[in-house]
């Protein structure tokens, strides 16, 4: 049986600096034994433990769609410290990842209804996988609503795709800043505000918050105002967590592990843990 | 029931040494864990419970999880020889089958061994576990609380009860029963021998206080959630750990790297909810920053959070958190301050 604390080997393909400051960097990395690329099988909502051996854990969610074969995608703040030795990772440099860990968005749930999505700040790794999933399965779904936040334009991450995104014919996004800067053409206010004031429809439809703490603790109130039910309103919580396998603790939140039960619940659940949120 | 003679303990124990790595009870007061030995002399007999719970054994303080070199990585998860377990003590046995549950299985992955705890299933599946019957409580034992009793049978492969002269040992598990199968020479228990157990069995129970139930408490707790009771508890409590590491049931532990990045050791050590960095994210965002809610949450923990998964509490009344706590903090007091609280729910 293989030790499932042992990372699965992987290869840096592509680095992409998505910010001035150089905190936020996106990896794409592949898999050095085919056999293990097979056997990878996720959906969006997922993380994965990424290790460099000598320095430690962390865990990151998946930003790439298991639309999309053959590499996983992570976008990664430089704040601690193996996330600072991730930064200072070159293309075709080893690294590895212990995964698929968790659970995922209920995609299968969303069939046929119209889709919902609230992120804000670099938390948009996982609803930039659930959005290429939904779109590469467009037929599947009814509309597809993005409302997407940062505290300026340079903190946006996958500009290109973003640009690429407000093109499309068959969904809407959504892009607001803190604060108004020259030249800025989109939404201006937090995102629990603009949420309010775009007011996406409840009917048919599920919505997905995910973002820092503070930002889902003020969207959740505006969405329950829009109706959504709570089994509807779906979010993805963050921890820390190091084994990932339901083990070592940390991430306990009532009888709840972020890392296995989690990391996406629905305020239904939510509702039933004290202080998860 | 077969009986071993403590005449012929030291054959026993020097047979049982050459076919499995055995370990006992060894050394006295707070030296005292469970150790393996090759002899009877080694072993301490007249131990009431151990400083340090078999966990220690299963669950190490420190492990190495692998050793890396350049890309090469090489773990070793099982012990050369499987082992066997003399006199653990109920409680302790059957918190070995409450750490399972967690360790060894995944209630929310039953079927997929990558949930499932290498380390610990290598020890534990193969381990022997006799479990000895405790002929005298201490005062800080309270295992009547969590459904226990110092004559348990719930949990361990073999049951042992300690007479005057003798060891009469019966299987519980599969396991066990194949162990006895295994020994040739030992007499049948009589008569007399159950009876002398019956006897034992009621003393040791009498020396127990009455029991709080650890299901009302369960009940009780969700509504004790904004209780002042808490601010008391945390006030005196220091955030030391000691309650945890000692714990025959706390398992939460955290991973590290030691070493560079070309060669070094990847290791698992203990942690415990107590402490403040425990849920301290990188962002400096901390779930659990006060000592109320750390504090909350171990006793949330042990006595709901468990049951709501497993419908036990994961505690199983050893008292050990009792005997070595700094500020004498006594969960069976803070229980029934919490069962009595009267806050709203």
């Amino acid at each position: 049986m293989k030790n499932t604390y042992i990372p699965i080997p992987m290869k840096v393909d592509k680095i992409v600096t998505e910010d001035p400051e150089k905190t936020l960097r996106t990896y794409d990395l592949n898999f050095v034994n085919k056999s293990d690329l097979e056997k990878f099988q996720y959906l969006p909502g997922q993380f994965c433990e990424m290790s460099l051996l000598g320095m430690g854990e962390s865990p990151f969610g998946i930003a790439s769609s298991p639309t999309e074969e053959g590499f996983l995608r992570f976008t990664i703040n430089r704040t601690g410290l193996v996330t600072n030795e991730i930064h200072n990772l070159r293309e075709g440099d080893a690294v590895g990842i212990r995964g698929p860990l968790g659970n995922w968005y209920p995609v299968e749930d969303f069939k046929g209804e119209n889709v919902v999505i609230v992120g804000g700040g670099f938390a948009f790794t996982t609803l930039r996988s659930l959005l290429v999933y939904l779109l590469a399965h467009r037929d599947d779904y009814g509309e597809i609503t993005m409302i997407y936040g940062a505290r300026n334009p340079d903190l946006f991450i996958y500009k290109n795709e973003l640009e690429a995104w407000l093109k499309r014919t068959d969904m809407k996004l959504h892009l607001t800043i803190d604060n108004a800067v020259d030249g800025w053409q989109h939404h201006v206010g937090f995102v629990p505000a603009v949420t309010e004031e775009l007011a996406p429809s409840a009917e048919k439809a599920w919505v997905v918050v995910c973002g820092p703490p503070i930002m889902i603790k003020y969207t959740l109130p505006v969405i329950e105002k829009l109706k959504f039910p709570d089994e509807r309103i779906i979010t993805s919580l963050e921890r820390r967590m190091k084994c990932g396998i339901g083990k070592c603790g940390r991430c306990n939140i009532g009888s709840q592990y972020v890392c296995i039960d989690g990391p996406v619940f629905s305020l239904a659940q939510l509702k039933t843990i004290p202080d998860a949120l | 029931m077969i009986k071993i003679e403590k005449s012929n303990f030291g054959t026993f124990i020097q047979n049982l040494s050459a076919d499995y790595s055995l370990f006992a009870p060894v050394g006295e007061g707070q030296q005292s864990a469970f150790r393996e030995v090759k002899n009877a002399e080694q072993i301490n007999t007249h131990i009431q419970i151990t400083q340090n719970s078999p966990k220690t054994v299963f669950l190490p303080q420190t492990e190495v999880l692998f050793e890396f070199s350049g890309d090469d990585i090489q773990s070793e998860e099982k012990p050369a020889k499987p082992m066997f377990f003399w006199g653990v003590r109920s409680c302790d046995a059957k918190s070995l089958n409450l750490l399972d549950k967690v360790m060894g299985q995944s209630k929310q992955r039953p079927d997929d061994p990558a949930f499932q705890d290498p380390y610990w299933k290598a020890r534990f599946d193969d381990a022997i576990i006799l479990t000895l019957a405790c002929n005298e409580p201490a005062s800080t034992c309270f295992c009547n609380w969590t459904g226990g009793s110092p004559f348990s049978k719930d949990a361990g492969d073999l049951w042992a009860v300690e007479t005057e002269t003798a060891y009469l040992v019966e299987p519980l598990s599969e396991k066990g029963e194949a162990f006895v199968k295994g020994l040739s020479g030992y007499d049948t228990a009589s008569e007399k021998d159950k009876q002398s157990i019956a006897k034992l069995k009621k003393q040791a129970e009498s020396y127990l206080q009455p029991a709080v139930d650890a299901e009302t408490l369960k009940e009780k707790l969700p509504q004790t959630w904004e209780d002042p009771l808490w601010d008391e508890v945390s006030a005196k409590c220091v955030n030391c750990s000691a309650c945890a590491f000692i714990c025959p049931t706390c398992y939460c532990f955290d991973i590290q790297d030691e070493g560079k990045k070309d060669k070094g050791k990847r290791i698992r050590t203990w942690d415990c909810c107590m402490f403040p960095i425990f849920t301290k994210e990188a962002s400096g965002h901390n779930p659990r920053s006060l000592a109320r809610e750390r504090v909350r949450q171990r006793v949330m923990h042990k006595f709901r959070y468990f049951w709501e998964i497993y419908g036990e509490s994961l505690c199983t009344g050893c008292g050990r958190c009792v005997r070595v706590c700094p500020v004498n903090l006594d969960i069976r007091e803070v229980a029934k301050q919490l069962l009595e609280a009267d806050s709203a729910a």
